[in-house]
């Protein structure tokens, strides 16, 4: 049995009795036991995998009616609620919250058969790119444990790419699955904003935030995308994609399209040279496919990662003025206090850069500040979308590296605040934008993965998978080290 | 010319946000870097742009209906008497 195997593959095993479900998740949690220790993918593994995998073997032989997931094991970024099970957000705040209710995307994979496999690590409160931000300490990248996996939804990635699980659930606030994505060699999707419920999703920054699949295969992504789009009433932003498959024509090609190569994101001075090997290569390579790619400028990008931690911070600072120790913590009794000493003790118990973002959350819409700082960056983002806007008349895509850099070291980043900022330079303009945006793995140089980030206008998911299908069926990669 | 954010601006708007900076002394430090950062805003040249905002059509709200929540959310408070969350004392 090949834990590495794609989700379509494990479907097609289960189909032609090649394992079992209960086979298939036992493995897999032997797995998690084996690596996990030095990994640290995992934050909690659920204890009724077993009993739910079984359950999903009786279904299948007594051929009653079995979800398309046919019980495969899926791990979920844990700051996606389960109702009756602990979410933490790898915060001590939410050390022992127990969400009261299920998720839209997690009712829609239980109705389809999944097995939640367990909770990934992440930032806390998904406020990072390397999971050094978790309060339970860092994940660690597959390839090479000297280096980050990438975040903030670092755990999901390390455990699909460690063959943990067979794909997982992330979060993307400025490029939370693409960036562990990029860094873990495996797909990342960002999709369109309203495309995917954020019905039970721990808010940090709502207003340009979405659930995305994180997946081996590209074909794996458009599977799961397909099981967890949709309408809901319980998300106003949610749009109604017409339970569109994309599956279909994943193979079509893209002979003939535009595609448009962001002058700022593949600016040599800020891309390492191996990646900007890597961009150029891939360009070549989209040519081959019979895409005609040219250069573009979208000049509010330069400025699109002081107006993202801009409007992040803000939002954050009011989402998590909700841990108070009262509705959440409740861990001291209120009495014997008064209420802002008592709010200010139970904010001691954020890690650093939570705290750094409420404060500047706190700062930047102020009275005397919001002109120069939070106007701007709304500005900035309307400017930005009026950009795409305009370039995706001309164009089908466009492309980038994911993330300008390689893994980077532990430690390595995490004193300069404003180089960190830095990683996130090419994925917040997709969130800033509502538009999809896929990461797909390219290349291993030095040992490290490296991604290929590809954007396309808004709710063309069909269109921007078939990209990414077609990128992917050009690459030969190496198998994970671990 | 920079115009640096002062330790004090900092300083108060965390005592807003109600953080207690003592058990947070060298954030100052780096929030100050990250507002300075910011400064590149100014070169966008953004002033006359339009803030764009989100519009949501009122035909896709959902009925403004009474749904019953049977769950007893209170039991998993720490304080909380009856149907009431106990809080701290306001000054």
């Amino acid at each position: 049995m090949d834990l590495g195997i794609s989700a379509l593959n494990y479907v097609n095993g289960i189909k032609n009795n090649e394992f079992t479900v209960e086979e298939f998740t036992l493995k897999s949690l032997e797995r998690i036991s084996q690596v996990d220790e030095k990994l640290h993918a995992f934050l909690r593994v659920n204890d009724l995998a077993i009993k739910n995998a079984r359950e999903i073997d009786t279904k299948i032989k007594s051929n009653q009616n079995v979800g398309k997931c046919y019980g495969m094991p899926i791990s979920i970024k844990d700051n996606i609620c389960i109702e009756g099970s602990k979410t933490t957000c790898a915060s001590k705040v939410l050390e022992n919250f127990i969400a009261p209710y299920t998720s839209t995307v997690i009712s829609k994979l239980n109705s389809e058969d999944a097995i939640i496999i367990g909770k990934t690590n992440l930032d806390e409160f998904a406020m990072g790119l390397s999971t050094e931000f978790s309060a339970y300490g860092p994940s660690r990248n597959p390839w090479n444990t000297d280096y980050v996996p990438g975040g903030s939804s670092g755990g999901s990635g390390v455990s699909v790419s460690a063959n943990e699980c067979i794909a997982s659930l992330g979060s993307d606030t400025g490029g939370s699955i693409r960036n562990p994505a990029s860094f873990c060699s495996v797909v990342g999707l960002k999709p369109t904003y309203g495309l995917v419920s954020r019905y039970g999703l721990v808010s940090y920054a709502n207003s340009i935030e979405q659930i995305g699949p994180m997946a081996k295969t590209v074909k794996d992504s458009a599977f799961l995308l397909n099981i967890i789009s949709g309408i809901d009433s319980n998300d106003n932003t949610t749009v109604d994609n017409k339970n569109q498959d994309y599956l279909t024509d994943i193979d079509a090609g893209i002979n003939g399209k535009k595609i448009g190569i962001v002058t700022e994101m593949t600016n040599p001075d800020g891309l390492s040279t191996d990646v900007l090997d890597a961009t150029n290569d891939a360009i070549k390579t989209f040519e081959k496919l019979g895409a005609n790619c040219e250069q573009v400028s979208l000049e509010m990008v330069r400025y699109a990662v002081a107006a993202y931690y801009t409007i992040t911070s803000t939002e954050a600072g009011s989402n998590l003025a909700r841990y108070d120790n009262i509705r959440y913590g409740y861990e001291f009794d209120s009495s014997g206090f008064e209420f802002n000493s008592y709010i200010s003790q139970a904010r001691s118990k954020f890690g650093p850069e939570v705290i750094r973002r409420m404060i500047l959350g706190g700062f930047v819409p102020s009275a005397g500040h919001a002109g120069k700082y939070f106007s701007k960056a709304l500005k900035v983002k309307s400017k930005l979308i009026a950009e795409i806007k305009h370039v995706f008349e001309k164009f089908d895509y466009l492309i980038s590296p994911t993330v300008p850099i390689q893994p980077f070291k532990f430690g390595e980043k995490i004193n300069d605040p404003v180089s960190f900022m830095m990683v996130d330079f090419n994925t917040v303009t997709a969130n800033l934008t509502g538009i999809p945006a896929i990461s797909v793995p390219y290349k291993i140089t030095n040992g490290l993965p490296i991604g290929i980030q590809i954007m396309a206008n808004h709710e063309e998911e069909h269109s921007l998978l078939q990209a990414a299908y077609a990128l992917e069926k050009t690459v030969d990669l190496p198998e994970v080290p671990v | 010319m920079k115009n640096l954010v002062t330790e004090e601006e900092i300083a108060h708007v965390a005592k807003l946000m109600k953080i207690n900076l003592e058990d947070h002394s060298d954030h100052v430090k780096r929030v100050q870097k990250m507002l300075e950062y910011f400064d590149i805003l100014d070169r966008a040249n953004v002033e006359s742009e339009e803030i764009t905002v989100q519009e949501t059509d009122l035909d896709k709200l959902r009925d403004d209906k009474h749904v019953p929540y049977d769950k007893n959310l209170l039991k998993f408070l720490n304080s909380y008497q009856e149907k009431y969350v106990k809080a701290p004392k306001l000054n």
